[in-house]
């Protein structure tokens, strides 16, 4: 359980989240929306330690400002926007960083064949030996999913949950590896993880989340499960834009859902 | 697997499944076989005929040689000024070319260097002031410290740029190149007023003793300035590469580093102070030798790539055998005097830097 009270994140002087209350469970999918600008990231650097925040963050029942590095990166992986090198690292490399610190959870023989599973998983099979820096944005970001992977392989460690923290997952992908990294996310809750996920696609968001946490201007502007948070008058009132949620478009006008995903 | 290795061993390709840790591994053999090559070469070659062989040999087996006053000049030849110097030269390539390579994991850029950067500025400072005010103002630090004053303002000279520097040039764990080279100017421009200032002040001994320092040579090398200079050297080689991992995690930026379980203040502060301390000592004894901290890693980066834990060993290795040959070209170039080390690997380390320049426009985000 990621239980965090009150967090209010201040960057420059000026207040970016303020006195929000965030909870995600283990075995589930948790999102953040809101519109450009509204705190996601912010909030979720507070989650994962990476900015000074009031409030408190607990995971599973510990402080988080309490932790080591290294106990936190036992029991949660970040993935963040993006990811730009200054070496010129190969892929398996990079995948191989995740590594460093936690624990995978696997075999510690297995630890080493760990980066062409992880690569397999987000479909960058035969990837392992091209270099990093000469990929497209979206092979990169897969990239460091895996990384991020190897770092919490099994989503539950010694009888407690793991958590992945993914800022903009599939910001950068078609839409066939959309389906496969929130696939990758879904499976990682049902065996027992957590993930807590920064999402745009609405849709993509109602099909996948198990709950969702809505930001506006800083503050939590909704929280529940899809049905509950995706309304007419909530998305006017946050993304300030007058939409109809499960409106079909015209007969002529061809629209495609992930729903329809075979 | 058996395959890629022995494709890893003939050094022609990358192992197909971007492992490079075999390939790197026998680059690190090769390599330390490179050294033993240059330190014989080192120890043999000079102005004088003295034959470091027949010492070597005369010493292990304790046979008595037929010309005792020859023995004796030959002797004293190889171990009091060869095989000083040839350590000196070890320890100080070792030191340059690791200090370069952690020092550009460190602000995650190939061009960053101590030399390029103003750390060895603010050492030569440090080192300068000793020189000049060790007897007037400053001597009450030169007599609790005796010996070691100099390496270690030397040390703290270095140390005092390196932290300024990060501070300027990181905000929010992002470092500014741009901000890091220009500051690194800004500073090494005002450390090299004050030590103009410092010269102005010195007398004509003095002149002569910085005149000597300041281009860098290995000439001076005597086993007690190694004593006081080869711990510290050691010291922060040695913690090198327990910085090997935290560094590599530090590629993907400090934020992640951080998420992926590395102690990331205490790798920059360990690195920072560890860099300062193998270049003040170096620049204490040698002056400012340049570009072997940039050329080095950035060669070994091209043939193992720039996993640390394989790096750092491997520039140390390179370092040394590069500064070594750099010297016997120092010392015979124009024999029977000699040139100042620091000529020789400014003359040849400067091309190349541009080279990398130019190579990486476009790739390095200026």
């Amino acid at each position: 359980m990621i239980e965090a009270r009150s967090i209010s994140v201040a960057i420059g002087g000026k207040r970016i989240v303020s006195h929000v209350d965030f909870a995600a469970r283990p075995g589930e999918v948790t999102a953040i929306v809101g519109p450009n600008g509204s705190g996601k990231t912010t909030l979720l650097k507070a989650l994962t330690g990476e900015l000074p925040y009031s409030g408190t963050v607990a995971l599973n029942g510990r402080d988080l400002s309490a932790m080591k590095p290294v106990e936190a990166a036992t029991l949660r992986a970040v993935l963040p926007q993006s990811t730009t090198l200054s070496f010129p690292f190969t892929v398996r490399e990079i995948v191989r960083l995740g590594l460093i610190g936690g624990r995978s959870g696997v075999l510690p023989g297995e630890d080493a064949r760990l980066p062409e599973r992880a690569l397999a998983r987000v479909d960058l099979d035969g990837f392992a030996g091209r270099f990093y820096q000469e990929l497209s944005g979206g092979e990169q970001q897969r990239v460091q999913l895996a990384r991020v992977l190897c770092q919490v392989w099994a989503p539950v460690l010694e009888g407690r949950p793991r958590y992945l923290f993914l800022d903009e997952p599939v910001s950068s992908l078609d839409v066939k590896h959309q389906l496969i990294i929130m696939n990758i996310a879904r499976d990682f809750a049902r065996r027992g993880g957590g993930v807590v996920a920064i999402l745009h696609d609405l849709n993509l968001t109602a099909m996948y989340a198990d709950r969702i946490f809505v930001l506006h201007v800083g503050q939590l502007a909704a929280a529940g499960s899809p049905t509950d948070v995706l309304n007419d008058e909530l998305i006017e009132k946050v993304f300030d834009c007058r939409l109809k949620v499960g409106a079909l478009p015209a007969a002529s006008v061809p629209f495609v859902l992930p729903q329809s995903a075979a | 697997m058996a395959e890629q290795s022995i494709a890893g061993a003939a050094g022609m390709t990358m192992a197909a499944d971007g492992d490079r840790s075999a390939r790197a591994r026998i680059v690190i053999l090769l390599l330390s076989v490179a050294l033993a090559l240059s330190i014989f070469l080192s120890l043999t070659s000079g102005a004088s005929d003295a034959s470091a062989v027949r010492v070597i040999r005369d010493w292990l087996t304790g046979a008595v040689p037929a010309d005792a006053a020859l023995a004796a000049r030959d002797q004293l030849i190889v171990y009091d000024i060869r095989m000083p110097r040839v350590l000196l030269g070890v320890l100080i390539g070792a030191a340059l070319a690791v200090s370069g390579a952690v020092m550009q994991g460190l602000f995650r850029n190939p061009l960053a260097d101590p030399g390029l950067i103003g750390v060895s500025a603010g050492s030569s400072l440090g080192a300068v002031a000793i020189i000049v005010l060790g007897t007037t103002w400053l001597a009450p630090v030169t007599l609790a410290l005796g010996t070691f004053a100099l390496p270690l303002a030397a040390f703290f000279g270095g140390l005092s740029v390196t932290l300024l520097l990060y501070a300027i040039a990181t905000r929010q764990g992002r470092t500014s190149v741009a901000t890091m080279l220009l500051a690194g100017l800004a500073i090494a421009a005002l450390a090299m007023a004050l030590t103009g200032i410092l010269i102005f002040m010195a007398d004509d001994r003095q002149l002569r003793d910085l005149t000597f320092w300041q281009l860098g040579s290995l000439a001076g090398a005597t086993w007690p300035k190694i004593g006081t200079v080869g711990p510290v050297i050691v010291l922060a080689l040695a913690a090198m590469p327990f910085l090997s991992r935290g560094l590599n995690a530090l590629a993907l930026g400090e934020a992640t580093a951080g998420h992926l379980g590395i102690p990331v203040q205490q790798l920059k502060y360990t690195a920072i102070v560890g860099v300062s301390a193998a270049v003040g000592a170096s620049v204490a004894v040698s002056g400012g030798i340049g570009f072997i901290g940039i050329v080095v890693p950035h060669l070994l980066r091209i043939a193992i790539g720039p996993d640390n834990r394989y790096l750092l060993p491997a520039s140390a290795l390179l370092g040394a055998s590069l500064l070594l040959l750099a010297d016997a070209v120092a010392r015979t170039i124009v024999a029977p005097a000699e040139l100042p080390i620091g000529i020789v690997t400014a003359v040849a380390g400067a091309p190349f830097f541009l080279w990398i320049l130019l190579r990486k426009r476009g790739v390095v985000d200026l």
